[in-house]
């Protein structure tokens, strides 16, 4: 069984909790995000042959006031970089993470999601601004439910190859 | 460069060609020089190497630089413990200093927590009990106090990789009735993992502390720490201090054989279902509540009997010695109250009772006022005597006085004769008036009394003539007795025929003695 930490990362209110709360099993309430600044939930995911189980760290959304707490990103696998279609700064606040996770944990499989594609013709950021960065990338609505499995699943894809790769050193 | 050598040795014949060369090669030849000097100086080309080096062991982080390295590092580290170890010591004191302080600590804590329920418990019945248990199985007594003392289950035990939280092994116990229920063991083992870096970042100072156990009413968490790992056992009671100890050594144990895998770990979980049997042997427990509750039946007769006899037995014997002190003291009350008895001091030594005090030999005897329940051999008297004015006591000794004056008395008579000397006629007012005296005195006293009047002879004559003659002397005084008034009643006259021996072998003289009569009093004591 391969288990895997993936770690949940955004601006305040892009919708990283609604992104998960359709889709994973979870058993401890939104209030933890506000106390304990993270909440736990756990996505099973088949690829193939192997299961990966993805243990979600959802961490408190970054604003003006609370900084992400970098400790809970120990020990990671991957992450995702959910931003908020309807506002470029979480788009902005996304790089900017990317950055200092990057910094962090070094070179990590992870993916973009742009959130809310339901209101799409509210969008600030444009799809091509986005593509520049040339990063796997993924039109999600919380609400409606789409591009959320296959999101999941490419996820644990890069996983699963990251980890063969690094089962198979090269001397 | 390798043309250089010919070129000198043909120096006069290849002019033109020296001449070519230094035209073609002219501006390269002074960079060669100098790349000549740099690799022929070895101190250049230390400098050389010193300024790539970092980049060079930084690009070449494979396994063969660490395995070349390896031996280096190990004998420097020898070394620079051989030539000086403080330096060492220094720079691992942060890390070492701290651990052993706590260690120090938490094997203090334990060792008071099992001192203390041991003293609590050194004179119960069950201390009786785990002694026997001791004896039987062959632990130590200590041991055994601190298995059974404390009521806690481990219900369940998760092997947590420490970096990222993730879950790598989780063993249960059997469920009980009552038991807390613990959802996805994934999610809690990360939940834990998070609640650790809350307290981390919450509490100053704490960063390199490690939370070491959480209550929740009646559940707790323990945790024990390794360098890559966590065991967590979720426990319900009171957990012993020696808990974490366990913990600690399982951790330890797999800590040492997994610690290739616990480094490198990338999510596969299935290396550690080999640490199943150390993740089980954390789920200890003792004794559950009910068990305790229900307690064997003679245990309880003689946890609560005992105490109850006892205080029985020294409520028993307290009254009892409260009832035999108040009969001593009704005694002395008694002894107080008696006429002839005088206490001056009473004491108690142990069983005995002993008194001192004054006594007119004419009181009652003492041991007689004993009550019943009271030995006489129990009480120790020292008396003085002496002569008590009351009353009663007075006339009796008067009346012992006067029996005395009477029985002293004798009339004595010629050979042959019963015939009152005339001479003794005064004698005769004597007796008779000491006899009235004595009536009286007697009649105070509520007694009767009778005097004999007792004829004598002496050897000399008949057996026959001699009692006859007896008998007249002793009718002749009572007669002359009754005539001076004494009331006839009071007189008894008798031959007292008992003489032989003493008027026996007489000279005449002393036979006058025998030839008399005398009185004897009855009724006195």
């Amino acid at each position: 069984m391969l288990k895997k930490k993936i770690c949940m990362v955004g601006e305040f209110g892009v919708g990283k909790t609604s992104l998960v709360r359709r889709f994973v099993h979870s058993i401890f309430s939104e209030r933890y995000l506000t106390t304990v600044g993270v909440k736990i939930d756990r996505k099973d995911v088949t690829i193939g042959s192997a299961s990966v189980t993805l243990m979600l760290w959802d961490l408190a959304g970054e604003d003006e006031l609370t900084q992400l707490n970098v400790s809970h990103l120990r020990g990671a696998s991957g992450y995702i970089l959910v931003v908020d279609g309807c506002r470029a700064s979480s788009l902005k606040k996304a790089v900017e993470l990317q950055q200092r996770i990057a910094e962090r944990l070094g070179p990590l499989p992870f993916v973009l999601v742009l959130n809310k594609v339901d209101l799409r013709d509210k969008w600030e950021v444009q799809s091509a601004a986005v593509s520049e960065y040339g990063w796997p990338t993924f039109e999600t609505s919380a609400k409606a439910g789409s591009g959320v499995e296959e999101m999941f699943l490419a996820l644990a894809g890069s996983l699963l190859s990251a980890n063969s790769a690094a089962e198979d050193p090269a001397e | 460069m390798p043309s250089d050598g010919p070129a000198r040795r043909a120096s006069s014949d290849d002019q033109p060609l020296t001449e070519l060369r230094a035209i073609l090669l002219g501006p390269d030849r002074e960079a060669w020089d100098a790349l000549r000097q740099r690799l022929e100086n070895p101190s250049r080309r230390a400098e050389d190497v010193a300024g790539v080096l970092a980049e060079a062991v930084r690009l070449r982080s494979d396994v063969k630089l660490r395995r070349a390295l390896q031996p280096l590092l190990e004998e420097a580290l020898q070394l620079s413990v051989q030539s000086n170890p403080r330096m060492l010591a220094d720079a691992l004191f942060p890390i070492f200093g701290k651990a052993i302080r706590k260690a120090i600590t938490s094997e203090l804590d334990g060792m008071l927590q099992t001192l203390s329920q041991t003293l609590e418990q050194s004179f119960s019945w069950r201390s009786v009990q785990w002694r026997w248990e001791s004896f039987r199985s062959g632990k130590p007594y200590a041991e055994i106090v601190v298995l059974r003392s404390l009521l806690y289950r481990v219900e369940q035990v998760f092997l947590i990789h420490r970096n990222s939280g993730l879950l790598l092994q989780h063993v249960a116990a059997p469920p009980e009735a009552g038991q807390a229920e613990t959802k996805d063991p994934e999610m809690v083992s990360g939940m834990l993992t998070a609640i650790q870096d809350f307290v981390h970042d919450s509490v100053s100072g704490a960063e390199s502390e490690n939370l070491d156990a959480i209550r929740m009413g009646d559940t707790g968490v323990v945790l024990a720490y390794g360098p890559d790992a966590i065991v967590a056992g979720f426990v319900h009671g009171v957990a012993p201090r020696k808990l974490s100890r366990v913990f600690q050594d399982a951790l330890d144990s797999i800590e040492r054989k997994k610690a290739e895998a616990l480094r490198k770990f990338s999510g596969d979980t299935s290396e550690f279902d080999s640490c199943r049997p150390q993740l089980q042997a954390c789920l200890v427990g003792q004794g559950r509540a009910e068990e305790r509750k229900a307690g064997s039946w003679t245990a309880r007769l003689l946890l609560f009997g005992l105490p109850a006899l006892l205080i029985l037995a020294i409520a028993g014997w307290w009254i009892y010695s409260a009832v035999v002190e108040r009969r001593w003291t009704d005694f002395a009350h008694r002894l107080e109250n008696e006429p002839g008895i005088v206490l001056t001091h009473t004491e108690r030594r142990g069983s005995k009772f002993l008194v001192w005090g004054l006594r007119d030999p004419l009181a009652a005897d003492p041991a007689s006022l004993l009550p019943a329940g009271l030995a006489s051999s129990n009480v120790e008297f020292h008396w003085e005597e002496y002569h008590s004015l009351v009353p009663r006591l007075a006339a009796q000794r008067r009346l012992a006085e006067l029996k005395e004056e009477v029985e002293k008395r004798a009339f004595g008579f010629a050979t042959g004769s019963a015939e009152i000397v005339p001479d003794q006629r005064f004698l005769l007012e004597e007796v008779g008036s000491q006899i009235l005296a004595l009536n009286q005195a007697a009649k105070v006293l509520g007694k009767t009394i009778q005097i004999q009047v007792r004829g004598n002879h002496d050897p000399v004559g008949s057996e026959n003539f001699n009692s006859a003659l007896a008998r007249t002397r002793a009718e002749n005084v009572r007669l002359a007795l009754i005539a001076f008034g004494v009331p006839s009643p009071l007189l008894i006259a008798i031959p007292e025929d008992l003489e032989k021996e003493t008027c026996g072998a007489l000279m005449e003289q002393e036979r006058v003695v025998c030839r008399s009569a005398s009185f004897r009093v009855i009724g006195v004591p």
